[in-house]
């Protein structure tokens, strides 16, 4: 693969990932719940917080993939375990299509046990300070694995390709980019907007939020395969 | 079977919570006590005569007061468990 070809696959992977929406909502419960309860400026703080927590767990999956893909397949993943990565984001497409969000109107609640929902809602209420609110962005990140596996294997794959220079950047990118909708968020809030605002956005906006996660997986895994096969 | 967990109903605690929900919706604060005031008047003449009442059939209450005075309250009141 060219550089090219592999920063192309880093910046697809990581808008897919962006594309997710446990961060986004879980950023947007502990907006709205602390809000209610502390100052401007310690909100801020926690919504920072959380979202360096869900960079961090980000930047860490994503270099320990590197680092199986290294060791494990020589750095570079063998045509089979390339192919099935690539099922499975096709598969990951068809379950943002379909499954992704629960049925129902008026609710954007996703496909998550509702153990783990409820886990995540009490503890968003419950946040108080800054170490919580970094280990519920961890949390909430880390709940999305089942989606998320397969783009880390392929964006694992493609900056092991860069030259070993560009390879902490590849990774870093891949998470600032991942982090971008909830970063949006964070300027959105500061600047005036609610939590609840955002949720209507989201609420209004669940359809077209389906069909663009569902076909950034479906491209990413197109363009990786089309390169693959034109090697 | 699941055990069925009963509480009881704190005017106190409905009119706690609507003054978090209308603080982070940044609602001024004298128009949110307002608002709390009269939805926990509301309520507590609701459930006056009744024994025992769902969770659901309160919060519905709850929002359909809401709903009247600030509807922007009433939709952070009826989808805060339904964000994720």
């Amino acid at each position: 693969m060219s550089d090219i070809v592999c920063v192309a696959t880093i910046l697809l992977a990581g808008l897919a990932q962006a594309s997710l929406q446990l961060g986004l909502g879980g950023l947007i419960l502990l907006y709205h719940n602390s809000l209610g309860r502390h100052r401007r400026r310690r909100t801020s703080y926690l919504a920072r917080n959380y979202i360096l927590g869900t960079g961090a767990i980000t930047f860490l999956v994503v270099a320990a993939f590197c680092f199986l893909i290294g060791n494990f397949f020589n750095g570079a993943l063998t045509t089979e375990w390339l192919v099935i990565a690539l099922g499975a984001l096709g598969a990951c497409a068809i379950v943002m299509w379909l499954l992704y969000y629960r049925r129902g109107k008026g609710s954007t609640e996703l496909w998550l046990p509702k153990s783990i929902t409820r886990f995540i809602r009490k503890k968003a209420r419950q946040t108080n300070d800054g170490v919580e609110a970094f280990s519920l962005g961890l949390l909430s990140s880390f709940a999305e694995m089942p989606i998320s596996i397969a783009l880390f294997f392929v964006v694992a794959n493609a900056i092991l390709n860069l030259s070993s220079a560009w390879q902490v950047l590849g990774v870093v990118a891949y998470t600032l980019i991942s982090i971008i909708p909830m970063v949006i968020l964070q300027f959105r809030i500061q600047a005036g907007r609610t939590a609840v605002e955002a949720q209507q956005w989201r609420l209004k906006n669940k359809a077209f939020l389906k069909i663009i996660s569902g076909s950034s997986f479906l491209t990413l895994a197109l363009f990786v395969a089309a390169f693959w096969i034109m090697k | 079977m699941r055990k069925k967990i009963t509480y009881e109903y704190s005017s106190a605690g409905l009119r706690k919570n609507i003054l978090m929900n209308a603080k982070s919706l940044r609602l001024p604060e004298a128009w949110a006590k307002q608002i709390a005031d009269r939805v926990v008047k509301n309520i507590d003449k609701w459930i006056a005569d009744k024994e025992l009442i769902t969770e659901d059939d309160l919060r519905k209450q709850i929002v359909k007061e809401l709903k009247v005075l600030e509807p922007n309250l009433a939709f952070a009141y009826r989808n805060h468990d339904k964000i994720i």
